[in-house]
């Protein structure tokens, strides 16, 4: 599993951003170190067929919220198979982020890494399942 | 207003080609004071001091000018400077110029500079304007259940209305399936759903005196420049706000509204953005274009103009122009496109819908 990603919390008003910013997008006030672990849904994605200089077409690029209510912009090596509500997990090289669509197995391993008790274990990987089956239709997701 | 498009004369001779007609259509030879909207002179064509340069190509020397910017709504942002500035009692009358400056570089430069008014991290990604509203467009397709048919009609009726405007950029109507057709720009987005990029200038004449057509409100609205600090990116906050604090200013709602100028810089934004003023009930702005509802001859005609798409977007020139059809149209004089209105809205999106502004105006009888 990636690295957690490193993020600021406003201590007002609990927002969290990625990367971490010095000041709160909503008020002036100073933001505190955090982070979050690195899997989320993307909220939306494009594929820019003219990218512009430095970059190499196709380049695809995808807005993911994390847990936690954080989003942050990410390149992918393709979108083929990617939706609105796909789980994916995310990774920084060199402080760019990438994205990469996760399975079944990666999922439910995932969610059993990260669950405590057994009964949650039982109820995540539940819970993985059914999310994977219910991102197959469309979903009134933004 | 100058014709849009491509113009080989320079950005101050296009603002005076505008001023002076404004300057002349108002009989005022000498206003109290300028304001100048040009988004970015000094990377498009070199020029510094704006508000200066412009005032003595008017030969105006001496009459006081600043220069406003807000992205690609610094038309408007003039426009409400030069209202602030008249309802303080600061003047009596003046004379608001825009205009952009942009064909003479090629197309990959003129999106760079463009592509600076989006938040450094998000661009440090490769987004451009295109990208954003690429983001934009697939959350609207999914969430608003807004489908490429729905979205490419709009560009097919604003090439319509701007075959009909002598002014336009684009005169040549386009059909359903070239729109659908064209090329991926930014997967949803397609080639024909973006406007072009364009010269020209605009210009108003705003006066304490009573005129055929007022400003009836007017209002601002703001959001994060960061796109991912938004929660919903299928409309936009700035739009709302602006069109919440125009229709307080004015004392009346979208109801009374006859005819609108909507920022359609990507198709889709229109649909967005009629429903954003509450000019359409929400998810219903797909619908009523397939209608014709927003056609000339429709119940809202929108973009009589051509909108951005076809008028064509000379970006701080733009804001100026929406309000230039409004003025036009509302004064019967808007040949070959006229509608009957007497009250008329535009709205025009700084940035990714950053900085937004919504005017409205009415016709005085």
């Amino acid at each position: 599993m990636a690295e957690r990603l490193r993020a600021s919390r406003c201590p007002r008003c609990r927002r969290i951003v990625v990367p971490p910013a010095s000041l709160c997008p909503d008020h002036p006030v100073k933001m505190e170190a955090a982070a979050l672990p690195p899997l989320g849904e993307v909220v939306t994605f494009t594929t820019l067929h003219s990218p512009p200089e430095g970059f190499r077409a196709p380049l695809h690029i995808a807005l993911v919220e994390l847990e936690g209510g954080a989003r942050l912009f990410c390149h992918g090596a393709a979108t083929e198979g990617v939706k609105i509500g796909s789980r994916v997990s995310v990774e920084a090289v060199d402080s760019v982020f990438y994205f990469s669509n996760i399975g079944f197995a990666d999922r439910a391993r995932l969610f059993w890494r990260r669950a405590g008790a057994r009964g949650e274990r039982v109820a995540a990987i539940g819970k993985s399942v059914v999310k994977g089956v219910f991102n197959r239709r469309p979903r009134g997701q933004d | 207003m100058t014709r849009f498009g491509r113009r080989d004369e320079n950005l101050p001779d296009l603002m005076a080609e505008a001023a002076l007609a404004a300057m002349s259509d108002a009989g005022i030879e000498r206003p109290d004071a300028l304001v100048v909207a040009a988004m970015n002179p000094e990377e498009f064509t070199g020029e510094g001091n704006f508000g200066s340069l412009i005032a003595t190509r008017l030969g105006l020397s001496t009459v006081p000018s600043v220069r406003v910017e807000t992205a690609t709504s610094s038309g408007v942002a003039a426009v409400y400077a030069a209202f602030a500035e008249i309802s303080a009692g600061l003047h009596r009358s003046v004379l608001v110029v825009g205009g952009e400056k942009m064909t003479h570089l090629p197309t990959p430069r003129v999106s760079e500079i463009i592509g600076r008014s989006i938040d450094p991290h998000e661009k440090s990604y490769g987004t451009t304007m295109p990208a954003l509203a690429g983001l934009i467009t697939r959350a609207a397709m999914q969430r608003r259940g807004l489908g490429l048919r729905e979205i490419s009609q709009v560009a097919v009726k604003n090439h319509a209305h701007g075959a009909r405007n002598p002014y336009a950029h684009f005169r040549e109507p386009v059909a359903l399936e070239a729109v659908m057709e064209s090329r991926l720009v930014a997967d949803p987005l397609r080639l024909f759903h973006c406007c072009p990029i364009s010269d020209g200038g605009a210009a108003l004449l705003l006066t304490a005196e009573r005129r055929m057509v007022r400003i009836a409100g007017i209002g601002q609205g703001a959001d994060s420049i960061a796109v991912r600090y938004r929660s919903d990116l299928t409309s936009f906050r700035a739009t709302q706000a602006a069109a919440e604090a125009a229709y307080r200013m004015a004392g009346f709602g979208p109801a009374r509204v006859d005819i609108a100028e909507i920022h359609d810089a990507f198709a889709p934004f229109e649909l967005i953005s009629l429903e954003d003023t509450g000019l359409v009930p929400p998810g219903k702005s797909g619908r009523a274009t397939l209608d014709g509802e927003t056609a000339i001859g429709g119940r809202l005609p929108v973009n009589t103009s051509g909108g951005l798409k076809a008028r064509g977007h000379p970006l701080a020139a733009t804001g100026i122009s929406q309000l230039v059809e409004l003025c036009w149209q509302l004064r019967g004089t808007a040949e070959g496109r006229q509608v009957s209105a007497r009250v008329g809205l535009a709205q025009s999106i700084g940035g990714l819908a950053t900085n937004n502004w919504v005017t409205l105006v009415e016709a005085v009888r």
